[in-house]
């Protein structure tokens, strides 16, 4: 093989071989490597002693009353409701998914037989017209009348 | 490794119970789980009060989702998941930073403690503090991304897909940060051997 040095993949493998991947083809590859290669060997050395290090950092103990805080905080944030549903919850959950699908396919028919029931019939047009003028030329009519009745009352008023 | 894989699928199966209202298997996860959470997260900040803090808040919503668990990944990279996300905002917020404060003046105290110390062993207790103080160091000043997958890789002795799974990234993308941060490391550590 070639020397790993100056190769970011082959360094990774350099790497790989010392965190303890021994069992492998490019390992095999690497250790006859190693046999003739004095650099290569000085950083494995080198590599070893960083995970012996890391090795020496043990980290503290869990403290003794870990569990028993734990739970008094579940106790106390999971509601009270959230344990009185939690037994259904997995029913509720499988029945979930169906049971909105239902209720859109039920509102958007709902929704369809709504407007086709009331949707307006449509007026003849030559039958509407004249009605809806004559109506119209009335309301003007009567419009004009109350303006002309209220000016008179006005100018009363003033005299 | 068939082993392992059994393992995991017990810890899914166990949450999958507790979904169903089991508590027993909650405590039965928990009593797994609890040590490498806590170390996880204690090397990740680098305190234990806020560590076992995290390690609270981790489990807690674990059982608070555990309606919604499904088991489509191992529980472990679910429950790391969690942890790292927690560490990586409790260092962001600086809530960390004002703790390491107390924890410096701490070992400061220790190490003024053993030099008064006049027993034959206090100078090598001393050796090792010091040395000890290194690599916290040297890992404390990994960036944070790299911090959590030599932890992961290291010590929980996570494969680079599960790393991956955790940290949200593409395997070659883990093996870049570990290869950065054990040069890093390498670069710092090294006069250790």
């Amino acid at each position: 093989m070639s020397c790993p040095i100056g190769s970011h993949e082959q360094l990774e493998l350099l790497q790989a071989y010392c965190a303890g991947e021994r069992n492998t083809p490019d390992a095999s590859a690497l250790e006859k490597h190693l046999e003739v290669c004095a650099a290569c060997r000085e950083l494995v050395a080198s590599q070893q002693a960083v995970w012996s290090a890391l090795d020496e950092w043990k980290a503290p103990a869990a403290s003794a009353d870990f569990d028993r805080r734990l739970f008094a905080r579940i106790e106390r944030e999971v509601s009270l409701w959230d344990r009185l549903l939690q037994p259904f919850r997995p029913l509720w959950v499988r029945l979930a998914v169906p049971l909105a699908a239902a209720g859109c396919v039920a509102i958007m028919v709902g929704i369809m037989l709504d407007r086709r029931s009331v949707q307006p019939q449509p007026v003849p047009a030559e039958l509407a017209q004249p009605e809806q003028i004559e109506h119209a030329l009335d309301d003007m009519q009567m419009l004009n009348d109350f303006n002309a009745a209220t000016r008179a009352d006005r100018a009363n008023a003033k005299m | 490794m068939g082993g392992l894989a059994a393992t995991l699928d017990y810890d899914a199966e166990l949450m999958v119970r507790v979904k169903e209202g089991d508590g027993a298997s909650f405590t039965v996860l928990l009593e797994k789980h609890r040590s490498p959470v806590i170390h996880f997260l204690y090397r990740m900040v680098q305190n234990q009060a806020v560590a076992e803090e995290l390690a609270q808040e981790v489990f807690l919503r674990v059982y608070r989702s555990r309606g919604t668990y499904e088991p489509t990944a191992k529980f472990t990279t679910w429950l790391f998941r969690i942890a790292t996300h927690l560490a990586l905002n409790s260092l962001r917020d600086g809530r960390n930073e004002r703790l390491q404060e107390r924890l410096d003046a701490d070992s400061g105290e220790s190490a003024s403690r053993q030099l008064s110390d006049s027993r034959p062993s206090a100078e090598a207790a001393m050796v090792k503090e010091v040395r000890m103080e290194e690599i916290r160091q040297a890992v404390a000043g990994l960036p944070e991304k790299q911090r959590a997958a030599v932890l992961m890789h290291k010590y929980q002795e996570m494969e680079y897909s599960q790393i991956s799974k955790i940290l949200n990234c593409s395997e070659s993308a883990v093996k870049s940060l570990l290869f950065r941060a054990y040069e890093t490391l390498r670069a710092r550590l090294a006069h250790m051997a």
